[in-house]
Parts: structure tokens; sequence; C-alpha cells
């Protein structure tokens, strides 16, 4: 809903007297209180990313091309990360598996709460026995452990990216719900929903325009976390050779493929590593962060 | 003030005390050059607004500030000890021990898991040492001391089982443990019930007579002061800006802002439906604080010199005012509230609309849907699953009307059904039995049409304006839904319509821009009633409007929704647990008492005898802002408001009741007896007996009862 409201590009007065200054020096100070895991989660995000976007241009070398001279070859000027055992540049490697990492953890992440997100905001708004046999079938789904599903749907059928993006989604959808039913139950007993109801709103606007706006700051950072699972699991999956397939650059294949020369090449296995720690760290970082900055409460406690 | 010579050394003497709060706006001055002393035996009471730093001060003496807080300034002796100077471990003995603490809400301050017993036992063994079978006797004597009935086997409860009243009594048992040298008390009936706060009051007023208890007592309400305090100081800003024996104070404040916070409480006992004095203007901002009189901006009677620092000047009798004034200003009144110019409207012709409700119950589950299920065997049929559950009536056969233009205020303590039954009014809540009627027509949920028209001609009003508003709506939008909802304009007519809501409701159009978080509480409180006021409605339900509010933002509200009943002819259900509120904007008061109404009448009626028992003991429980009504005895209102079950029969007062019959109350509904056309009370008294029922004459709780009394006189 857009209403246009007079005054709104005049600042109150109140506020100048303050000494807030321009829309410029309000902003600069604005990021200069953001708390540090934000700034820190959300550069390494970004860095990650970049490298993802990136990974053509960046990368000194196909991912798949063998250097027959220089098959586990130590880092060094010519390979910065050294070389695997068919002499591929773990860098490159790296780069460009960053892309299926965040696929992973992205594509999972946003089905997960696609399935969610809805079942939450329903269980929770309409209350009493809806919300009973949502959440029992949720339960139900809970349940199975994650890996376990991911193995069952890719032993049956061909291993593929999507359908290791799907099983994680799957899986890590009914706590999505569960986190979004809960704040959703919370709200409706505020008395701005209240208001809403008293004045015969349909649901439709109670749940999107009242409820729904108030729920995201939650589901922001529960995505947060959602997406370090989704790379994790995603890496075990591989790792277990039911996620990417060779000769694809993934994170926790190559970890899987280097394994055999933990001792002779230990670089093939430990940068693909700390890539991921660091992604997982990043992403962590930046959910915690943003937890702080987007709930109005806790930034506007009033003080005594 | 005491007898005693004040050169006696204090238990605890404040000096010059800057409390800071470091903020993203600034350094937050909390608390700033507070002095005053506590002499033994003394109960000193710390009265002030939301933000005046009364806390402040309390936590600066425990050294428990919150992150970010810092004592930037002055000191702080504990029976000549410097607090400032002490050791974490050093305190931490002290804490508890000599210097023990009351917080306001008994139910965060009891651990849920350790019986009451054995959390008092704890305190002692912590701080005294020895053996768990004495520090339990002693906590059964600690219980008994502060009036908890059976203390051996209420011992052995958890904080669950006891209600309010009683964890505010276990609180201070275990405050009382070691036998401190000073108690603060933070608010410690603010979450109580009036009946339940009179018994606190009464228990915290015997302790300090009998066992010469010195206290900091830090309360908003002026009445609970007066009720309890030897001396006060009054804080502003951070800044003490009046310090005064109590009788002093309520007799003759001196401070421009002291007599505007006792000019803007209404009385159980004064006028009705007049507008409140208010103080205008918002509290100061403590970064950057005026550098002269710090309540100069919001002053009546400010002049230039005002703008210089205004020390704590000596005002005789004991008595300390900062204001240079103090003198030419005293007898000088705070001055009345000058009404808008009202274009008052003709009244709407009586009978043209009115809404009633018609027997109105609500029964509510106790039971969940797991735990309802039940397996029944009929003979030799095979089992069936039933649902049973165990219920309990909120609202019990209702029956309220509300003409155009008026007031019905409906009052009660916490747990006697007011909200569900407003809820009920506003279709939030499904009625069990009975029904809503608008002009004597049943409102039919089931039509929508007819639904919609009646949502929009009765609105709700809320209590808490921090949850009220959408966070995350700004006031334009959160003013502007009602309107296009209910298609009362459209286009650019809809900002214009928003600028004249903020305007009614005495906000700057700027406003809409806003969100809730940089309003204030009243502000919050206005741009609700604003919203309701868009839907352009006959019948607005005010659920506690004012209760969370402060006493100043109060009296601007009352004024406020006064202003706009004349304006725009509107009609109030007005629920509040606060006598003096509702006395203050009623035509008519209904008082409702576990569900069930039992007396109602006009607003003079209700407040003069006869009395229901119920609302006898309500208005002798209200702590009054005058030091020597607490000479009077009072009717002590034993226990607290418990739920009904369906099925029970009888007075709903039955089992409180200082003047209970006997039997017959327990066993049969009490007539309605009719006073006047309007008054009527649900007593199986006759309405001579119920007649000496005075509020001000009392009597004790175990007189016998007054019919022996009437009886004997005729």
């Amino acid at each position: 809903m857009s209403v246009s409201v007079p005054g709104t590009a005049a600042a109150p007065s109140q506020d100048q007297a303050r000494g807030l200054g321009g829309p410029a020096a309000r902003a600069w100070r604005a990021l200069g209180q953001l708390p540090a895991s934000l700034t820190a989660g959300a550069i390494i995000v970004l860095l990650v990313l970049g490298m993802a976007v990136g990974a053509g241009w960046l990368a000194p070398y196909p991912y798949d091309m063998m250097h027959y001279g220089d098959i586990q070859s130590p880092p060094s000027r010519q390979f910065v990360l050294g070389t695997d055992q068919y002499g591929r540049d773990v860098l490159s490697r790296i780069l460009v598996g960053s892309r299926i990492s965040l696929c992973y953890g992205l594509g999972s992440t946003a089905l997960s709460l696609l399935l969610g997100v809805p079942l939450g905001l329903w269980a929770g708004y309409k209350g009493g026995r809806t919300d009973e046999a949502l959440m029992r079938g949720l339960d139900v789904f809970m349940s199975i452990p994650p890996l376990l599903l991911g193995l069952l749907v890719l032993a049956m059928t061909e291993p593929a990216l999507w359908k290791t993006v799907a099983a994680i989604g799957i899986v890590s959808a009914p706590s999505a719900a569960r986190i979004v039913r809960s704040v959703t139950l919370s709200l409706k007993n505020e008395e701005f929903v209240q208001a809403a109801l008293a004045r015969g709103e349909g649901d439709r606007y109670v749940v999107f325009d009242e409820i729904l706006a108030n729920v995201w700051p939650s589901i922001i950072v529960e995505a947060g976390l959602r997406v370090t699972f989704g790379i994790l699991l995603g890496a075990a999956l591989s790792f277990l050779g039911l996620g990417a397939q060779p000769p694809s650059s993934d994170w926790g294949l190559m970890i899987s493929e280097a394994r055999p020369f933990l001792t002779v090449a230990p670089w093939a296995a430990l940068y693909p590593g700390v890539a991921m720690f660091v992604t997982v760290m990043g992403f962590n970082l930046l959910g915690d962060g943003l937890r702080d900055v987007l709930d109005p409460r806790l930034r506007h406690r009033p003080v005594r | 003030m005491s007898d005693r010579p004040f050169d006696a050394q204090p238990v605890l003497r404040i000096d010059g005390l800057t409390t800071v709060f470091a903020t993203p706006s600034g350094l937050v001055r909390a608390v700033d050059g507070v002095s005053f002393d506590i002499p033994p035996g003394t109960a000193v009471g710390l009265v002030g607004e939301s933000g005046s730093g009364k806390s402040t001060v309390a936590l600066s003496v425990l050294r428990l500030l919150g992150p970010g807080g810092r004592i930037a300034g002055g000191r702080i002796q504990f029976r000549g000890q410097d607090l400032l100077a002490k050791a974490p471990d050093e305190l931490q003995k002290l804490r508890g021990n000599r210097l023990a603490t009351v917080f306001q809400d008994p139910l965060t301050t009891l651990t849920p898991s350790l019986t009451i017993g054995e959390q008092i036992a704890e305190t002692v063994i912590a701080h005294r040492g020895g053996a768990r079978r004495a520090a339990w006797d002693r906590a059964v004597e600690l219980l008994g001391l502060v009036g908890v009935p059976d203390a051996p086997s209420r011992a052995r409860q958890y904080p669950h089982h006891l209600s309010g009243g009683m964890r505010q009594r276990v609180s201070i048992a275990i405050a009382l443990s070691c036998e401190p040298d000073l108690v603060i008390l933070d608010e410690p009936t603010t979450a109580l019930d009036v009946t339940v706060q009179a018994q606190i009051l009464e228990l915290l007023d015997r302790l300090r007579r009998e066992r010469r208890l010195s206290m900091l007592f830090i309360s908003h309400d002026l009445g609970v002061i007066a009720r309890v305090c030897d001396a006060v100081c009054v804080l502003y800003g951070g800044r003490v800006i009046e310090q005064s024996p109590v009788d002093a104070l309520f007799r003759g404040p001196l401070h421009p802002y002291a007599k505007g916070l006792l000019a803007c409480v209404p009385g159980v006992n004064g006028r009705t439906k007049r507008r409140l004095p208010q103080i205008p203007g918002r509290v100061p901002d403590l970064v950057d604080p005026p550098p002269g009189c710090i309540f100069e901006p919001r002053c009546p009677f400010a002049e230039a010199r005002c703008r210089e620092p205004q020390p704590l000047r000596i005002a005789g009798d004991g008595r300390r005012v900062a204001c240079w004034r103090f003198d030419t200003l005293a007898g000088v009144e705070w001055p009345a509230s000058s009404s808008p110019p009202v274009t008052e409207q003709t009244p709407p012709e009586a009978g043209s609309a009115a809404l009633s409700t018609v027997g109105l119950s609500k029964d509510f589950p106790l039971t969940g849907f797991w735990a309802s299920m039940r397996l029944v065997r009929a003979g030799t049929a095979l089992p069936r699953l039933r649902w049973e559950s165990r219920r309990l009536r909120a609202v019990d056969d209702v029956s309220l009307s509300l003409a155009p233009g008026e007031t019905l205020g409906l009052v009660g303590e916490s747990g006697c059904g007011k909200s569900t039954f407003s809820r009920m009014v506003v279709g939030l809540i499904t009625p069990t039995r009975g029904e809503i009627r608008m002009n004597g027509r049943r409102v039919d949920p089931t039509l929508r049409d007819e639904r919609r028209r009646f949502r929009r001609d009765v609105q709700i009003v809320f209590q808490d304006p921090e949850s009220s508003l959408n966070p995350r709506k700004r006031v334009g939008e959160i003013l502007a839904r009602p309107v296009v909802l209910y298609g009362l304009a459209r286009g650019r007519q809809v900002a214009e319509r928003v600028a004249e809501l903020l305007h009614a409701v005495g906000l700057p159009a700027g406003y809409a821009a806003r969100y809730a978080y940089q309003l204030s509480g009243g502000e919050k409180q206005r741009v609700g009633i604003a919203r309701a006021l868009a839907a352009e409605p006959r019948f607005v339900v005010c659920d506690e409007p004012v209760s969370s509010l402060d006493v100043s933002v109060r009296a601007s509200i009352l004024n406020l929704l006064g202003d706009l009943q004349r304006q725009l002819g509107l009609a109030y259900l007005f629920i509040a647990h606060d006598l003096a509120v509702v006395r203050q904007i009623s035509d008519r008061v209904a008082v409702m008492y576990r569900g069930r109404v039992c007396e109602q009448g006009t607003v003079d009626e209700i407040f003069a005898p006869p009395h229901h028992p119920y609302t006898w003991a309500l208005l002798s429980a209200v702590p009054v802002p005058d030091p020597q009504a607490r000479m009077r005895p009072r009717p002590g209102l034993a226990g607290s408001v418990t739920s009904r079950r369906p099925d029970q029969v009888g007075c709903v007062f039955e089992d409180r009741c200082p003047v209970k019959i006997g039997a017959v109350c327990e066993e049969s509904t009490p007539p309605h007896l009719n006073v006047s056309p309007t008054h009527w009370i649900a007593c199986h008294h006759p309405v001579s007996v119920l007649e000496t029922l005075d509020p001000a004459r009392p009597m004790a709780r175990d007189a016998k009862p007054a019919t022996t009394m009437t009886r004997s006189d005729a």
C-alpha cells in the first residue's frame, strides 16, 4: 500500500536540533554503528560472491586442465595453491568450485524458505487444529536425518546437482517453518494485529501486510545460518560421491579426491577446506550481524 | 520528617551522584548531581516519571548498572563506608545482606525451580552461614512475618503456586532475611492489583513502624509514596527538584513541576468530567540538557533567570527546592488547562443508536487438544473418543448498554474479564453465549455487510502503545489503512484525511512520515486513538488506554479523549482498573468481578454509598496522595482474584467478601437491588446495610458484619 504523505521529504526539525547532520553524514555514522560481525560477514560474503561470478576471469587456468608435468606440485609462483594428483591447478578449481558451493547453499535455502515460510505463517496464524496438523506433519520430516534423505534420493536415482539442492532444501524446510510459526504466533497477539482483525481485515492483508514484514528479520537471520548448512551438507554429499560428479570442481569433491594423497600433497585438500571454512564463517557472521541490525526493538531500545 | 536528631549518621548518604549511559546519540546524564540522606528508621521516597532517573539512582547504589552505564561523579556512603571504593566481592557481601532490594516484578525475581522456602534459606545461608535446618526455620519465620498464611506448608511450594501478591511478600521476606540496614524497593507494587497493592503497602508500613526499617522507596505513584514514606525526593530529568517531608509536599508543593505532577492526578474524590491540568511538552533530552532549570522549557512560570543553573535552595522545615522563585510562587497553583475551541455538537438524540450486549458469556478451555481427549466406554459398545476440556468462565452473563455520546466505565482488577468482554464487543473473540445488539437489533456475524458496518461503527483503542503500532509501518500508512479499507476517501484525499486525523489528536502533520519507534509513549497512544477515529466510528472501546502511561501524559490523553467526545459525539466503553481515571471520564460505571457485573450506576452513585462490598473494598484500597489518609484504618481485602468454573453458582465475590453473610452467598446468585432507576447492586445484603459501607469510615476486616449494627440501630 502506498500513500503519498505530506511532509515526507521535510526532515523533522527536532532531529536536526539533535545534530544528526545531512544524509551523507548520517549514512556514514550509521555505517560506523553497524556491528563488526555484520561488516566482516558482508565483506567475506561479497568476496565469495565475487569469486563465483568472476571465476572465469580470475582463474589462471581452466579448472579441468591437467598439467602432466606438474602433478601434485606444491604451491609456487606458477601454481599459487599447488596442483592435485592430475596436475590441475587448485586455485582455479577452488574459484570455479565456489559456484557449486554457493549453489548448494543459496539454492537449498531459497527452496526451504519457499516451502517453510508459507507453512509457518499459515500454521501460526490459523492456530488450533490446523497448526497442530501441520506441525505434526513437519515433525515427521524433521525426524529424517538430512544426510540420510540426501543419500536415499541420490542413491536411488542418477546423482545431479539439482537433486542435491532439492533434497537439502526439503529437509531444512520444517525448521524454517517452525521459526516462522513461532514468530507468527507471538505477533498474532500483538495489539497491532488485533487492531487489524478488529477492523475486519482479510486474512491475506493481516498475514502479508501486518505479520510478514515483522517476520522477515527472523527469516533473514535464519537464512544466513541455513546457507552454511546447505554448503556443508552439499560438500558432505559430494565427498561421499553423491553430489557433484568428476571432473566438476566441487569443494567437497576436491577434498574427497585429494584425501588419499593427504600426506603427499596436503594443499590439494587443505585449501578447499579453508575456502569452505571462510565462506561458512562469512555467512554465519552476516546472519549474526543482521539479527542485531534488523530487529528494530533491539536497535532502538530506549535508554534510561 | 522524623523525631530523630539529624546529626545521627544516615544509613545512606548520596552526595552529588552523577550517572551516565553511553548511547549511539551521545552520553546520557541519567542522574545528574543527586544528593540526599536516609536517616535510620526512615522511609525516603523517590518519585518521578519514566526517564527521571529514579531507578538509575537505585542501581547506582547497588552498583548494578547495565552495560554502558557508569558513575561519573559523586559519592555514595552506606553506614559511613564509601560504596564506590568497594571491590565487587565486597559489594556482593553487602547486597542482599545489609543492603536488600525488592524489585517490581515478583514473577521474574524468584527462581521457578526452587521452593520459596529454599530461596529464602539460601539467602540466609549465603550471608549468615549455619545449618540448613536453622535456615529453613528462619525462612518459615520470615514468611509468617510478611503475612503469608500457613507458612510451614507454603514454604514447600514453588513460586508458580502463589499469586502475585504472595510472591511479592516472598520477595520482601528474602530482602528481610538478614536484617538489612536498608531496603531498596523499586516500584514494588506497580505490577499488582489495587487491593493486593493495599495489602503490600499495609505490610511495608507495619514493618517500617515495628522494625524501624530504613527504606528507599521508588515509585511513579504519588499516592503510594504518601502512604509509606516519611520524606520524598521529586526527580525530574535526573535531578532532584524538590526534597521535602512527605506531609509538607502534599500540603503545598514548592517546585512548579511538583505542583504540576500533583495537579494532573485525577482523584477518587475530585470533580468529574472536567479537563485535568496537564504538563505540556516532552521530557528533556538528557544528552544535551538545558543549561538552566531542567524544567524551564515546560514551566508555565518560567522567566529569563530560569535559564541560569538552579541549585537546591533551603526552603525551611527541612525542605529544599531547585527553583529561585519558590517563595513568590508559594500558594500559586498549577494553571488549569485551557480548553481548545470546541465546536459544541448537538448531542445525538437519545435512542438514535445504542450498542448493547445481552447475556454475553465466554468460557475458555483450560486444557488443550490432546489433554482433553478421553476414551468413553458406554456399556458394551466400543469405547469412543470424546473431547472434554475443563473450562473457566471469563465473562458471565454481562448485559450492558452504551448510548451515543456517553462514557460507560468498566472497572475491575486484572483477571476479572474486562478485556475478554471488550474483545467480544469488537468481534475479536466469539462469545460462548449471548448476543451483541446495535439499536436493539442483533448483529449477525455471519452477514458480511452487517459485520463490516458494525466494525466500522465500533473501534478499539488498546492498552500498550508499544505493541499497538506495527513497527514496520509509518504513521501515515497506519492511519491511511482504515480510511482506504472502509472507502472513506481515495486518492489525494487520503493524505489530507491523515493530516486531519493527526491534527485531531494534537500531532503535527509531519509525524505521518515517522515510524513508531520515533514516537514517545504518549504520542504512540495518540496515533492509536487517531487510527480508531480514522474509521469515523460512533463507539470506541478504550481498553486501559492510559494505564501504561506516565502521570502527566495520562492527563493529556484523558483530556484528548474528553475533547474528542465533545467534538465528535463519540461514545466510549472505557475499561480501566484505576478508579480515579474511571471517575474522571465516565458518565456511568459498571464494576466487574470474576466475569460478572456486581454493581452499575451513574458515576456519582458508584462513588457514594450504598456500595457493593467489592466496590467498597476497591475504593478503600486506592492509595490517595494525602499522607493524612494513611492514618485511617482500612478494610483489608485478603487474597486475590481467582478464576471461576462455569458450574459455580452463588455470588462471585463470596470468597473474598469482608461482609459475607454465609451459605446463602455461596449457594444462590444474588438479586439485583434497585437503588435507583439507574443504580443496581447484586448482593444478598439489603440496601440499608450497604449504605453503611463507606470508604471514608471503613471497618476492620474482623469486625462483625454491618448487619448487626444497622439492626440494633433500627
